[in-house]
């Protein structure tokens, strides 16, 4: 019976719309046809920004009939498989998105003083961001990173270190992100270690490590060892959070780093997610399950300035991880389906010039986050960024534009409310089926490490680099100030920060006076087993942590590491360049 | 320059220190290469020295730097210094990425022959360098 119902609609629906298309050939013969031979469009072909495939002057249920749209396979419901409109069951009815803003911290000792101001601030999270010696594991001293000690971020050589960048009251911060990809297990053996000596209950305290390398090596490049150590690291480090601190969160796979690099909508799905069946499969080698592990895996997503991209592409991702999660892995507890997101407005739609606009431009890609979905949470760059250190203006502007989209516009009272538009769904729907048919092309090479290996990603991000900027520079791609409407007399000012010679001195004195006061045949052992777990394949964070409580450094672990592992040097084939 | 016959420019690019910023590299590698030069890449973190053996070993004619840290007025100097100590002095030296005006000068001064900032054009970094090879293959004809 109910098959018999189920043909009678599917026949009906076929009807409705190819009677739709007979009425929108008779439209275009009649109406809109003679009205474009008079005036010419504005324009030779109509394309999205990045994908850049042909919009259709008109959708309708045609259009959705094509691609083969189907209400209940396709969308669903709220909170529920396949997540399409949005992984909570009453959308933000009931909660805001978190709304949230990265801010840089200056450098070295100073973050002590300027984490205990913004925690005074009512912040309960913060971000914890290391100089480019340390995210490519070098200590201070070392002559490859001269001029680079405390610039990018906290310059972090040994315990000693993290003991006085911790002198912070733990009652009131109970979260904490640390960006450290190449050196993870170097870098999350030393913060359990500062929290143990602060005594702060790690059940009543959330670590945050972001655990990225394949998108280092993909596109950021702080990577420091072969790919396939890089990989074995970064699920050590999952798996001994998992058992050891099941509250805290092991890895954000970014692929808010991969649209900067220029990955289109459906290069971002299928990067981020190819990567993401990578650490989810060395995980469950280590005999854990998917229903354990999947509702670990957190994304950070970035919308551009192309609205409906940007919003069918948070729409496809919810989809294309929930289908990838049941139909490959066999999860079946909802956690696991559920995409985990925090979404933001692009740096890299933002111009030097006249910065002002960017605050334009910050509301509508805001706003096509809160659209899309805007996911458990939200940040938002600032207007300024582009220039020099955010001002306080800026700041205030950044975090007001949140809530404006929040309260005033009402996109936030009805759950995704661009569900059912004939473009919408249309577009949703070619980003999902685009997405799986690269993820299929990535899974025959092997998956995401051999599409790193054999440099599939960076080559495809190279080519978009290149073609995008072909796009601007020859005019096809408008942009307000920076080949249109251009301001003849701009000054264009770039403030960067100039280096600190003092500061980096006493980094470098105080990594020495270390060195020189510790015991050295205790490190020297330790050090040793370092590199005897790096070549036995045990997970090496318990080894780690060894070699930092005996104030082994940052770089002569991660060197331990090198003598065995070796160091990854991509040329231009493998660079994508 | 003693090739007399025509033959494509080559061209050396490259990163110092820990900056991985590579769009830009990125995207000047393509373009150089559709204009039919001959383009390699050193790969990322580079020190001076480095950089100024590749360039002598690979035999290019031009060698351009990329940089996105604030490490310029330190390193490409020092590169500048080293290719003339190998009597590579002839070797156009470029650089481009985010370098403020104000380090223009010493930068000239130092032996980079010629700057890009952000915003450059491809076109006019692709019409620099065939104008620049036109000039040395007729000197040297």
């Amino acid at each position: 019976m109910k098959d018999h119902a189920a043909e009678r609609n599917a026949a009906s629906v076929d009807e409705f719309a190819s009677a739709i298309e007979e009425e929108a050939a008779r439209w275009q013969r009649e109406t809109r046809g003679p009205f474009v031979a008079e005036h010419p469009e504005r324009r030779e072909a109509f394309l999205t920004q990045a994908l850049k495939w042909p919009i259709n002057p008109l959708y309708t249920p045609a259009d959705l009939e094509a691609v083969g749209f189907d209400y209940q396979q396709d969308l669903g419901f709220p909170g529920e498989f396949p997540y399409t409109r949005g992984t909570a069951p009453n959308g933000h009815r009931s909660d805001f998105w978190t709304m949230t803003q990265v801010t840089g911290f200056g450098k070295g000792e100073a973050w002590a003083k300027r984490a205990r101001y913004m925690l005074d601030q009512g912040l309960s999270g913060l971000i914890l961001e290391y100089d480019l010696a340390t995210t490519n594991g070098y200590d201070s001293d070392d002559p490859l990173v001269a001029g680079e000690v405390g610039r990018a971020g906290m310059a972090l050589d040994s315990l000693e270190d993290l003991e006085q960048a911790f002198d912070l009251p733990f009652d009131k911060l109970k979260y904490l992100m640390s960006v450290c990809n190449a050196p993870q297990p170097v870098n999350l053996a030393m913060l359990i270690a500062a929290l143990e000596k602060k005594g702060v209950d790690p059940r009543d305290f959330v670590l945050h490590i972001v655990n990225g390398i394949l998108i280092e090596y993909t596109c950021v490049g702080r990577y420091i060892y072969p790919p396939e150590h890089g990989l074995r690291l970064a699920t050590d480090c999952i798996e001994y959070i998992i058992r050891n601190h099941p509250n805290w969160a092991p890895i954000s796979i970014i692929a808010a780093q991969l649209q900067p690099a220029k990955a289109n909508p459906v290069q971002e799905i299928a990067f981020s997610l190819a990567i993401a069946c990578a650490y989810i499969d060395a995980t469950l080698e280590r005999g854990l399950d998917i229903d354990t592990v999947a509702p670990y895996f957190h994304f950070v997503v970035n919308v551009d300035m192309d609205f409906f991209e940007g919003i069918c592409k948070l729409r496809a991702f919810r989809k294309c991880w929930a289908r990838l999660m049941r139909e490959r892995y066999g999860a079946t507890a909802p956690a696991a389906m559920k995409i985990r997101i925090m979404t933001s407005p692009t740096t890299v739609a933002l111009t030097l010039q006249q910065p002002l606009n960017n605050i334009g431009r910050l509301a509508i890609m805001a706003t096509a986050c809160a659209l899309g979905g805007a996911g458990e949470s939200m940040t938002t760059p600032l207007h300024d960024e582009a220039h020099s250190l955010p001002a306080e203006e800026a700041i205030r502007v950044g975090a007001a534009l949140q809530h404006i989209v929040a309260h005033e516009t009402g996109v936030a009272e009805t759950i995704d409310p661009l569900a059912g538009s004939y473009y919408v769904e249309t577009l949703t729907k070619q980003i999902e089926t685009a997405a799986f048919e690269e993820m299929q092309k990535i899974d025959d090479m092997g998956g995401a490490l051999k599409a790193i290996e054999t440099g599939y990603f960076q080559r495809a991000l190279g080519r978009e680099q290149y073609e995008r900027n072909r796009d601007i520079e020859e005019g096809r791609r408008k942009w307000v100030g920076v080949n249109h409407l251009k301001l003849a007399e701009e000054r264009r000012e770039i403030s960067i920060f100039r280096l600190d010679d003092s500061m980096e001195d006493e980094q470098v004195q105080k990594v020495r006076d270390l060195r020189a006061r510790r015991d050295q045949p205790v490190v020297d052992a330790a050090l040793e087993k370092v590199r005897a777990a790096a070549r036995s394949g045990a997970n090496m964070v318990p080894v780690c942590l060894e070699a930092v409580k005996v104030y082994a450094t940052h770089g002569e672990i991660c060197h331990a590491m090198r003598d065995v592992f070796g160091e990854y040097a991509a040329d231009s084939q493998l660079g994508g360049i | 320059m003693a090739h007399l016959e025509a033959r494509p420019l080559r061209v050396l690019l490259a990163k110092l220190g820990m900056d991985t910023h590579t769009v830009g590299v990125t995207v000047i590698a393509h373009a150089l290469r559709e204009a039919g030069m001959e383009v390699i890449f050193t790969g990322l973190k580079q020190t001076p020295a480095m950089v100024a053996a590749a360039a002598i070993q690979e035999d290019v004619d031009v060698v351009g730097i990329s940089t996105l840290s604030a490490g310029h007025t330190r390193s490409l100097p020092e590169l500048a210094r080293l290719l003339r100590e190998a009597g590579a002095g002839e070797k156009l030296l470029l650089a481009g990425g985010v370098i403020p005006e104000e380090d223009v000068p010493l930068l000239k001064e130092a032996g980079v022959d010629r700057i890009f900032t952000m915003g450059a054009d491809t076109r006019d970094i692709v019409a620099y360098l065939n104008e620049w090879w036109a000039e040395q293959q007729a000197h040297s004809a």
